[in-house]
């Protein structure tokens, strides 16, 4: 039966060659061929991006970026594993932008790269999201944090748009940082307010 | 174990349909007794060492609470030594507010976490987070939904300090940068979880604890904290009074132990779901290995519950590799039916989480289910273990499309993480129902704490999974997240201001509790063979892996586990 899914597929991890059955995710096959591993693992559900991999398919030139918890093994693949990156090397405290009249100005400061961008497509192709990670640092860069953020609704922080960058910008901080603005500034629900008004004043105690 | 109807011929029956009837079955507390993994009594062992002993626990939990240390003082000679205000233990949701908080009130803060920072079950989160915001809804309905839900069974200081301090936690996300779904006039929106009284669950997409965790992470990286990652903490340290003065904390980058010396310390470690209890595949992240358990545990903190856990009614039973992995039940919430191999609603759907695990436990066990075997008639691996584990074939249907047919376009909206999901598994959820089984997904039980986060042994504070107590022996939907910020922060608070008044003075700090736990253990005639805590599942053969970045088959030395 071909889509047996204990079938075993031959391929190649950092170098090695191993089998496993064709229902495996790159990590299980791993472990099922008697390799430790243990960095470049985390939620084994797509949300985290620890495990970045690097692959390259049977009978193709092509390398592509992926997940090693999502991705199901195949015949021939050759696969290898990013080691995680170090954390951001911008900072910046969302308290010390004194309005959201400033915001604009300070991203500049604090990602003074973003507007060097050079339109390469390299972080966009790199993202195991499909998010259009170019597009969002484009709109950041212009001030529209709240379009930028609204890009990467998905985006599990792997770090390999900014890999992919030759301008060193860090496109993952940037959306994030417009998401946190957006929310730092502009949300304030009128439920959430009361509520808290009504508690301040010392209603709503609980009785155990 | 009946099998099951095969996958393709139930697939064959299945029609999407908008309404179906409730079922007028209520079988009450007995469908507990009966089909819920707690209820075996054999699963369990009372405790012989320790603070808890004569308590029930897992059998499982019992043996890493009762094994040995993975160090002793002939580790320790020459290792470099740290000190610090405060060290976080962990650095999931909880341990990142209670990082965040001890160092505005101006503690030095070293966090320590296993993996990377934010690698924990936070950022799987996905259903949302409870706050009474609504206008027809109060903490007082919150704080007796949680205490319904716990069996009643539950610390019921600290569920009201939860509750009280919900809509403040929600403010504080918010200004940490956490974006919440927001309806046309900028309110937040709310929807119910299962055994909840009202709408109170707020929410991002289906994507809750990931935005909440690029948040705080970010927060915690833009900030004083040391962090220090691929760093576990192996044991604690004590002083002469018995108090926690500290912990070791390996390093799997360079495989040396440091001795970091404390004023206070927060564990906010987690939970237990990669030890897969009785079997079962887990929602949970792969460092949820119940580490922080056995290091308070052995510095004689106690503990409570240890006998209950959680199964998240809809974990994914099919294709095997992604056997576990969550759909939140934000999806029920919105309407989405279960429904067994013949197309039959079995339970209200949003019922507490254990009586729905228990329910679809026993459609399956009753040969109701749907079993995704090879599709060959190829019998169960693991036939007559019931009930609980499966061979993680057989499930029921999430019926999402009938959501989508009552309101066109909702999947793609509001949870787009189903729909990647659903991409994975090679189906369309908007057309055809994911297979569900339950999934080990939550610890009930864990250390006693009060209000402050204080656990029984001065300078420890504990904070998030880790505690037991805050939900009894069933947690809501949406009292986890609220959970660990509202005593994550209380912790860290706490501990700065413990710190802040700690007297100067020499003090010995030793390891001299594992030598007064060892001695036990020997007196008990327990084997001293099993090492703990655990760091990783057995899987990921760490105790043979001595090149953490690489690959090798066999290991000349293991690392700690020597």
């Amino acid at each position: 039966m071909s889509n047996d899914p204990e079938k075993l597929i031959s391929l190649r991890i950092n170098g090695k060659d191993i089998s496993a059955p064709r229902s495996h995710s790159v990590i299980q096959a791993l472990w099922y061929a008697g390799y430790p591993r243990v960095k470049g693992v985390g939620c084994l559900q797509g949300v985290c991006g620890s495990c970045r991999v690097l692959v390259r398919r049977a009978g193709s030139n092509k390398v592509t970026t992926e997940l090693g918890c999502e991705l199901l093994i195949e015949e021939g693949m050759d696969v290898h594993f990013l080691i995680y990156p170090t954390p951001p090397h911008q900072s910046y405290r969302l308290e010390e932008i004194r309005s959201s009249w400033e915001v604009q100005a300070k991203f500049h400061e604090i990602f003074p790269e973003a507007e060097h961008c050079r339109h390469c497509a390299g972080c966009t192709s790199t993202c195991p999201k499909g998010i259009d990670v170019e597009r969002g640092v484009e709109l950041a860069s212009k001030g529209r944090f709240s379009e930028a953020g609204e890009l990467f609704v998905e985006c599990v922080m792997c770090n390999l748009c900014q890999t992919a960058c030759p301008e060193m910008i860090a496109p993952n901080h940037v959306a994030l940082f417009s998401r946190r603005v957006t929310a730092y500034f502009h949300i304030r629900p009128s439920n959430l307010i009361n509520r808290l008004e009504l508690m301040r004043k010392g209603g709503l105690k609980v009785i155990e | 174990m009946a099998k099951g109807i095969p996958y393709n011929i139930a697939l064959k029956h299945y029609r999407a349909q908008a309404e179906r009837p409730m079922p007028q079955t209520d079988f009450g507390e007995e469908l507990l007794r009966q089909y819920h993994p707690d209820y075996l009594r054999e699963r369990c062992v009372d405790l012989t060492v320790g603070p808890n002993a004569g308590d029930p626990c897992h059998r499982q939990l019992a043996e890493v609470l009762q094994g040995d240390a993975r160090i002793d003082e002939a580790d320790l000679a020459g290792s470099p030594e740290v000190e610090t205000d405060v060290l976080v233990i962990g650095g999931g949701g909880a341990g990142c507010a209670a990082a965040l908080e001890a160092s505005l009130a101006g503690a030095k803060v070293i966090l320590a976490t296993k993996l990377r920072l934010g690698d924990s079950n936070t950022v799987m989160a996905e259903g949302g987070i409870q706050a009474s915001v609504e206008k027809d809804d109060t903490p007082q309905q919150h704080y007796e939904d949680t205490v319904k839900g716990a069996h009643g069974e539950l610390d019921r200081s600290l569920a009201a300090q939860m509750v009280m301090d919900a809509p403040e936690v929600i403010r504080w996300l918010i200004q940490q940068g956490m974006q919440f779904e927001l309806d046309q006039y900028g309110d937040l929106m709310t929807r119910r979880a299962g055994g909840t009284s009202a709408p109170r669950v707020l929410y991002f997409r289906d994507y809750t604890g990931l935005e909440m965790m690029r948040v705080l992470r970010e927060a915690v990286f833009n900030s004083n904290i040391e962090v220090w990652d691929y760093s576990p903490a192996v044991e604690l340290l004590s002083d002469e009074s018995g108090h926690c003065a500290g912990a070791v904390v390996s390093s799997l980058k360079d495989y040396k132990y440091i001795l970091v010396k404390a004023r206070s310390v927060i564990i906010a470690t987690g939970g237990i779901g990669r030890m897969h209890l009785n079997d079962f595949p887990t929602s949970n992240h792969f460092g949820a290995t119940g580490d922080g358990l056995v290091l308070a545990y052995r510095a004689g903190a106690r503990l409570r519950d240890l006998d209950i856990f959680q199964y998240h009614p809809s974990g994914l039973a099919y294709p095997p590799h992604l056997a576990g992995t969550l759909i939140t039940e934000g999806v029920r919430s919105a309407g989405a039916y279960l429904l067994n191999a013949a197309g039959e609603r079995f339970i209200d759907e949003l019922k507490p989480r254990d009586y729905v695990a228990a329910a679809i436990i026993r459609e399956c066990a009753e040969g109701r289910g749907v079993y995704a075997g090879d599709g060959q008639g190829r019998p169960s691996v693991a036939g007559g273990r019931t009930p609980g584990a499966t061979d993680g074939k057989c499930g029921v249907w999430l019926d999402t499309p009938s959501i989508e047919l009552r309101q066109p376009g909702i999947i793609e909206k509001r949870f787009p993480k189903l729909l990647h999901l659903g991409t994975k598994c090679g189906i369309d959820p908007r057309k055809q129902p994911p297979l569900i089984y339950p999934t080990l997904h939550y610890q009930n039980g864990g250390a006693i704490i009060d209000r402050e986060a204080a656990s029984t042994v001065p300078g420890l504070f504990c904070a998030g999974e880790v505690c037991g107590g805050v939900h009894g022996r069933n947690r809501l939907m949406g009292n986890s997240l609220l959970d660990i910020i509202v005593f994550g922060r209380r912790a860290g608070q706490a501990a700065a201001k413990r710190a802040h008044g700690f007297g100067r003075g020499p003090k010995k700090i030793t390891i001299e509790h594992l030598r007064n736990f060892r001695r036990e253990l020997m007196l008990a005639n327990m084997p001293l063979a099993r090492k703990s805590p655990l760091l990783f599942p057995a899987y990921a053969k760490f105790d043979v892996d001595s090149d953490y970045d690489g690959l090798r088959k066999t290991a000349a030395a293991g690392f700690i586990n020597d």
